[in-house]
């Protein structure tokens, strides 16, 4: 198992995001900045900044297991009250993130810099979008932002009121709930941009268009498990594909191509619930998953013809005994640099990818 | 907390905190016109934390007083105090420690039995780690009370820990059988002295050796450091006096001798036999005792206060013991000297009666609670050891008590305390970190890992009444 940098940051992360460049398309900001949120009995959105590794000194990648380092992983630049847990962070553009609170909230914060290199977070506005029949708030569950580059690109929130519910970043107050199960959405994801999938504590995924929201377009379920979804991730370019994380510490795979027989394989990469999943952005070929058991894992999955390729790596750290409850893969550097948070009340990270996996 | 089966020692009831109510429910000196108006207050605790709510509440229902009764703002507010909850400074060393905590339990778990010595070794060195990490971010932190006081407790935790980690770990290792060059190690980390900012500043205010030589401070700076066994830096002031013409010619000569003696004074070595070592010792310490005849024989002639301070470092070198008493200041000084010039092979089981023989010659009324502390572990007191760290705080006895269970110590323990010591202060330090809301795995660990019935059954009834705030949370408690 490969270790995790860790750097203590006395709260519980329950969300973590990388925010795009501010210089534009290119990312030659010598600089990375990520928003990270936290819960229990410090309810915060932090912002923080890191050296981008593309302009600093290889490290040589060697186990460390020591919690202290020479120098901070990341640095807080800025922080701002939150109400309620946060749950979820999306980050839409440089200068905005949106959030999923335990109040059923949904917030927009704005991100601001100054001349002199100081920075700010304040919030913008909030809706509640996520609540029970007799009105008490329901938590929000998670976030995700239209995969278009329009400026009105809407956000997509879950909750466990079971109700998904939309708005355009940029308008809040025109929001629309819809509901669509009975239990838990635990997830949810773009996998094109008129398309939503969900994933269910019963263990279903499923699809809606988004101009006909309260019809399901399709619904999986694995007959031969019991699983129960945590979390679901579209493929960054494969709309068919997605990918779940369950209870029981398996990633599922799914080929979606034909609704009515969807094909799926799990990979069973932890030994606790699945928190998270993500395709890695520059490689989709591999998935990241980090889970209750402490560690991060990412699989290499390629196309049945190359089955050879497979593997998995462990990310762990000595100092990190608890739930890693969130991560995120930077899609703007060459150096793969994966950041993650946990009930340990530490900031995670890996900057260097291996080129080894364990064979799967 | 219940007084202990044994006598010799009161274990103090836990101090009692007093919450002012800021603003207050009356005003003050008037708490019987209050009361007479049908007032009083009520209270719940809260099942899990340690907080409490309280408001005001009328003595009997509104509707059957006779007379109206004027409901002011302060009777509609509700109270929440925290007491004796675990602040949010210690939430990195919190998790550090239990991440090693967790750790030792796995090896345990692995071997079947008593953890190896050298596993305990890399794991007590771990929590020291920790504890001087807190220490450092304390001391870059704001000055304040709060900040000092946990600087002081985190200092001292660290002091009983590595004394108790020389004495029952490192020195059972079979790394070293002789305990004196470790505990010399760990009394000037823990208790640096002399401090050296005063041999600058002597240095500093001496431009040359006669001034140095007349300096007021510096034999008795010399003579500390003899104490301490900084005999490098004990040559290094010598030859710098040594020079000096305002000494006499035996003072400067003896001064000379001293410092080369210094410098011979015999380390020992892995690769060499404590029969070898001894001899060189002997031949090193009868060097000095006949230097302590001859400075002796002419003091006796003649008064010279250079002569006679440079006697006292020679006499704390060859183990006087009353120029060593006389010197020391604690009696962790006087333990060290004793034990550097007098028994330098000395092994962990002479501590007590050495011990015994140094407390004697102080006060233990004016003992801190780390003196009792650390006075109880070189005596081997174990119960009273365990008792006086959980004064210190609970983190300590509790981990302290888990070191001894894997060490194989703890069962002098359990036949002075009525209850399991171990099971009573894991369980009372996962209590404390329930307190935080945060904390509230790390605290389910603590009574997993303490592994006992009552444990169990007492993370059973907490789990029940853990609030479920997501459906996240409540899939983390279930599991």
């Amino acid at each position: 198992m490969n270790s995790l940098q860790v750097q203590p940051v006395a709260r519980k992360i329950t969300g973590i995001r990388w925010l795009p460049p501010r210089a534009g398309n290119a990312y030659t900001d010598t600089d990375l900045y990520f928003v990270s949120g936290s819960s229990a009995k410090h309810k915060e959105l932090v912002l923080w900044t890191t050296a981008n590794p593309d302009f600093q000194p290889t490290d040589d990648d060697k186990d460390n297991d020591d919690a202290e380092s020479s120098s901070p992983l990341a640095t807080l630049v800025a922080k701002v009250k939150h109400d309620g847990d946060v749950h979820d962070i999306a980050a839409p553009a440089s200068d905005i993130v949106a959030t999923a609170s335990s109040f059923g909230m949904i917030s927009i914060y704005n991100i601001g810099h100054t001349d002199n290199g100081d920075s700010s977070l304040s919030l913008r506005e909030a809706v509640t979008a996520h609540k029970f029949a007799n009105g008490e708030p329901a938590v929000a569950t998670s976030l995700s932002v239209q995969p278009t580059n329009s400026a009105d690109a809407e956000i997509a929130s879950c909750g466990e009121d079971g109700r998904i519910s939309y708005a355009p970043i940029l308008r809040l107050d025109a929001l629309q709930r819809h509901e669509v199960d009975s239990t838990v959405i635990t997830g949810v994801c773009w996998p094109m941009p008129t398309q939503l999938a969900i994933a269910t504590r019963a263990g279903q995924v499923k699809l809606f268009d988004r101009r006909a929201p309260a019809e399901v377009q399709a619904v999986f379920v694995d007959p031969s498990n019991t699983y129960e979804f945590e979390c679901i991730a579209a493929h960054p370019s494969q709309s068919f594909r997605l990918a779940t994380g369950t209870d029981t510490g398996a990633v599922l795979l799914w080929d979606i191509r034909n609704p009515k027989k969807p094909t799926m394989e799990a990979f069973n990469v932890h030994e606790s619930n699945v928190w998270s999943v993500g395709f890695h952005p520059s490689d989709a070929a591999k998935i990241v998953s980090c889970s209750e058991d402490a560690s991060l894992a990412v699989t290499q999955w390629v196309s049945d013809s190359d089955r050879q390729s497979r593997g998995v790596r462990h990310l762990s750290g000595f100092f990190n005994t608890l739930s890693v409850n969130c991560f995120d893969v930077c899609p703007f550097t060459r150096t793969s640099i994966i950041i993650a948070g946990s009930d340990s009340g530490n900031l995670l990270m890996e900057k260097t990818a291996a080129s080894d996996f364990a064979i799967y | 907390m219940a007084r202990l089966g044994t006598d010799k020692f009161v274990v103090e009831r836990e101090k009692e905190v007093a919450t002012r109510l800021s603003p207050g429910v009356f005003p003050t000196g008037r708490q019987s016109e209050w009361s007479a108006q049908n007032r009083t207050l009520t209270h719940s605790v809260h099942p899990l934390t340690s907080s409490v709510a309280l408001c005001v509440a009328g003595k009997q229902p509104r509707e059957q007083l006779k007379t109206e009764i004027r409901v002011y703002e302060q009777d509609q507010r509700i109270y929440v105090c925290g007491f004796g909850t675990t602040p949010d400074e210690r939430l990195s060393f919190i998790n550090d420690t239990h991440a090693v905590f967790s750790a030792i339990q796995s090896i345990m778990d692995a071997r079947e039995t008593h953890v190896g010595a050298d596993a305990l070794l890399r794991m007590s060195a771990l929590y020291r780690e920790a504890m001087l990490r807190q220490v450092r971010v304390l001391q870059d932190a704001r000055d304040s009370e709060f900040v000092r006081s946990e600087s002081d407790v985190f200092q001292a935790m660290h002091a009983v820990w590595h004394l108790l980690e020389i004495v029952y770990v490192t020195t059972n290792s079979g790394l070293s059988a002789s305990v004196v060059p470790y505990y010399m190690e760990w009394l000037n980390f823990n208790f640096p002295a002399p401090a050296a900012a005063d041999g600058e500043r002597i240095i500093g205010s001496s431009p040359d050796s006669n001034a140095l030589a007349q300096n007021p401070d510096v034999w008795p700076y010399v003579q500390k450091l003899a104490l301490r066994g900084h005999v490098t830096t004990v040559a290094n002031m010598l030859e710098r006096i040594a020079p000096a013409q305002v000494l006499s010619a035996a003072a400067s000569r003896w001064a000379r001798e001293l410092a080369q003696t210094a410098r011979d004074m015999p380390l020992a070595s892995s690769d060499e036999t404590s029969g070898s070592f001894n001899a060189r010792w002997r031949r090193w310490n009868s060097g000095l005792q006949s230097m302590a005849t001859n400075i002796g024989s002419m003091l006796d002639k003649a008064d010279d206060d250079a002569l006679s301070a440079l006697a006292m470092v020679v006499d704390v070198m060859r183990g006087d013991a009353d120029s060593i008493s006389r010197v020391g200041d604690t009696w962790q000084d006087v333990l060290g000297a004793v034990l550097l010039y007098s028994e330098p092979t000395a092994q962990t089981e002479r501590l007590p009666a050495l011990a015994q023989l140094v407390l004697e010659q102080f006060e233990s009324d004016d003992f801190t609670l780390v003196d009792r502390t650390l006075a109880a572990l070189v005596r081997h007191e174990l119960p009273e050891f365990l008792v006086y760290c959980n004064q210190i705080d609970a983190w300590l006895s509790a981990h302290v008590s888990d070191l001894m269970q894997h060490i194989g110590i703890l069962d002098s323990c359990r036949r002075v305390f009525k209850v399991e010591p171990r099971e009573h202060y894991l369980v009372f330090l996962g209590e404390r970190y329930l307190t935080h809301e945060g904390l509230w795995r790390v605290a389910m660990d603590y009574f997993g890992l303490c592994r006992t019935r009552v444990s169990q059954n007492i993370m059973g009834e907490y789990i029940v009444r853990m609030p479920l705030e997501s459906d996240r949370k409540a899939q983390q408690v279930l599991r």
